[in-house]
């Protein structure tokens, strides 16, 4: 589905990515961890095509398209969510408004019919009882007036919305106690199918207890250093990511 | 150069012509007030940038034409069928036809008038009540109030009788024609009385096959003890106009007055002057404006308010959009006189800029001599937020429509505070059409 060769970016002049590969069928999780500053969410930005970064070299290509030619909206179109970070308040854009345009002009490119407003007012109880999100959005700003975990299951519930092929969450557990936590994976479970594939950017493990990952990858300064499957979280929860720092270091000077 | 600037005018000479060949010698009170106006404008001549409250809008460029001063006449069909075209669609509204700073009586549909006077302006000529104001504003030391106080032709006076609250707004249809280059002149007073409740609609229409439209028109508002008015002004034009409007308004005991200034992209030139003076305590009054400046239009919004009692409320929020080589300035007044303890007076003023070649000027001017206020204002210039940009786009919005739902959401301020349905949708229909124009433009 998802096909990362070789991929550089520079932001302000400054190279972040260096030399990504990664390769994302259907049906998998990917787990993407590493210490700050590694480039986890300047992958996701890139991937989501986050304007001020610059991609010098490399390839990404979804399904046979070429990602890097698009536009943020097309890539959206395409099947590409990014679940933010720091989601946006917007004072004054509604949030059903924004939802409602968001679904129209994505259904109108993947040639669905439009949703009359009764059946778009079905979806949305229906996927907001699906990933446990019980904010009201009606007469309400998006994403204003919400807590952070709020805002970070709003996140989840657009892309239950929106049905993408590959979603990218960049820290969505990041700030979570613990029960959000859980109604968030829950949710993401219950949006894993065949047809799909998640990219979960994290920086603690304890996200892949409640969603479990195919692959576990290790970023570290702008690369892929280790890859494997949900086993190498935990020896990271163990060791920290220092010796795979040190490791890496090391192997650099040999090279 | 004041004083020369003024000659180098041609419409200044031809004014002074003009006013001394038509003056019929009279020895009625309007003719004193007329003559002691005219002096006034002839002494100070148009208001240039060296004036404070024109340093950002010079009227050089807008006054360079040949202007007559006369209207042209227009068949009955075709008034019919712009008055038709005019009516604001879904809106249960009286309406007040005006051609030309004359009432249409027979196109109007009016309430009751037993209940709303409605009359042409040169009626009540000589009256105390005219005359009250008509003295205001020579005082005032403004050229333009002056000009209008020497030459306007005529206007409507509606008086709301007392205890009156009107089932619906009356829409002031404004039409002009004239066949040449014209500056037309209007007056008009509105008093609504004690206990009493209206909503007024201003629109215009311009009928002119060439030639330019210099609008300089006066209007005095009057909200009397425990009275409501809200007022809104529809400013959707032609670019062959050029308007300066003075809305005089003063309140009293305990009234509350509403204004809604919508300018959307259009006339050359628009400057709005709103002076609401509070001579009663207990008073709330509240502006909203919203101005759309695209090409190489100007549009200025100068108001000021003038708190003198106690307890008194004031609220203002003016939002401008700039596309283009539009420029835009606000200037937002408020006084506070040392009796007028326990005042709330808040301002806003905020400035979506789309353009790089856009300008504005915001001025926000509070001047507080009581010591037991609340007073606060605030100004913006900004430009899109490049993150909520991409967070819509994100979400596979493009970027044109991305763009319409932040412009919406930034005037959303104002907007929302249409209570009228109809009229809310009504004006939103014509912004986002305007927008899209722009956009549109823009991205060619």
């Amino acid at each position: 589905m998802l096909s990362i060769k070789n991929l550089h970016a520079n932001i302000e002049g400054k190279e972040i990515l260096k030399g990504i590969n990664l390769e994302v069928n259907a049906g998998e999780v990917h787990a993407i961890m590493g210490p700050n500053g590694s480039g986890k969410s300047s992958l996701a930005s890139v991937l989501a095509g986050r304007e001020n970064y610059e991609v010098t070299e490399g390839e990404v290509w979804l399904d046979g398209k070429n990602v890097l030619d698009m536009k943020p909206e097309e890539r959206a179109r395409e099947g590409i969510f990014l679940a933010f970070q720091y989601p946006v308040e917007i004072p004054g854009v509604s949030n059903i408004n924004f939802l409602r345009t968001a679904l129209s002009e994505i259904r109108t490119h993947r040639n669905l019919p439009q949703l009359t407003a009764k059946e778009f007012l079905k979806m949305t109880k229906e996927k907001q009882q699906l990933v446990e999100f019980e904010a009201k959005l009606a007469n309400r700003s998006l994403n204003q007036g919400f807590s952070g975990g709020e805002k970070k299951r709003n996140e989840v519930f657009q892309l239950a919305m929106l049905e993408p092929k590959l979603s990218i969450l960049d820290e969505t557990d990041s700030g979570l106690d613990i029960d959000a936590l859980r109604i968030v994976s829950n949710g993401i479970n219950k949006l894993r199918s065949p047809e799909n594939a998640f990219v979960l950017i994290t920086h603690y493990q304890r996200l892949l207890e409640y969603i479990v990952p195919d692959f576990v990858h290790v970023l570290y300064n702008g690369q892929i250093v280790r890859s494997g499957t949900k086993e190498l979280a935990l020896e990271l929860e163990e060791k920290g990511y220092d010796w795979l720092k040190e490791l890496h270091d090391a192997e650099s000077i040999h090279k | 150069m004041g004083i020369l600037n003024q000659f180098t005018t041609p419409l200044y000479d031809q004014l002074i012509t003009s006013f001394e060949n038509t003056a019929v010698p009279a020895n009625d009170d309007l003719t004193a007030l007329r003559s002691n106006a005219f002096d006034l404008f002839r002494s100070k001549g148009f208001p240039t940038t060296k004036d404070e409250d024109w340093k950002f809008t010079s009227l050089t460029p807008f006054l360079a034409e040949d202007y007559g001063f006369s209207s042209s006449d227009i068949a009955a069909e075709e008034l019919q069928a712009i008055v038709n075209e005019a009516l604001i669609p879904g809106l249960d509204e009286w309406s007040l036809v005006v051609l030309n700073g004359i009432i249409r009586a027979e196109l109007s549909v009016l309430p009751d008038a037993a209940l709303v006077t409605v009359q042409p302006l040169t009626k009540i000529s000589n009256t105390a009540v005219l005359n009250d104001y008509l003295k205001i504003s020579a005082e005032d030391q403004n050229a333009m109030v002056a000009l209008n106080t020497a030459l306007f032709n005529d206007g409507y006076f509606i008086e709301v009788n007392k205890d009156v609250v009107l089932d619906k707004p009356i829409h002031i249809i404004q039409i002009y024609t004239a066949d040449d280059n014209a500056l037309l002149q209007q007056r008009n007073l509105v008093v609504v009385n004690p206990h009493a409740k209206a909503e007024l609609v201003e629109t215009s229409v311009v009928v002119q096959e060439a030639g330019l439209l210099f609008v300089n028109s006066v209007s005095h508002l009057v909200v009397k003890e425990n009275a409501q008015l809200v007022q809104y002004k529809i400013q959707n034009n032609d670019t062959s106009e050029r308007l300066v409007h003075y809305n005089h308004v003063t309140q009293e005991r305990s009234s509350r007055y509403d204004n809604f200034t919508f300018s959307l992209p259009g006339a050359a030139l628009i400057r709005n002057n709103i002076d609401v003076i509070l001579n009663g305590s207990a008073t709330e009054t509240h502006l909203l404006g919203l101005y759309l400046v695209g090409d190489h239009q100007l549009t200025d919004n100068h108001t000021a308010i003038h708190h003198k009692f106690p307890h008194c409320e004031s609220n203002e929020i003016y939002k401008g959009v700039l596309l283009n080589n539009g420029k835009a300035v606000f200037n937002g007044k408020v006084f506070v006189e040392r009796a007028a303890q326990k005042t709330n007076a808040f301002q806003q003023n905020n400035n979506l800029l789309l353009s790089d070649k856009a300008q504005v000027f915001a001025k926000p001017q509070l001047e507080i001599f009581a010591d037991d206020v609340k007073c606060s204002h605030g100004c913006t210039v900004g430009q899109f937020d490049p993150e909520s940009l991409f967070y819509l786009r994100s979400r596979g919005i493009s970027e044109e429509s991305a763009r319409k739902l932040l412009v919406e959401a930034f005037m959303f301020d104002v907007t929302q505070r249409i209570e009228n349905e109809a009229l809310k949708d009504y004006v939103q229909a014509l912004i986002y059409g305007k927008m899209e124009n722009s956009f549109a433009e823009e991205t060619v």
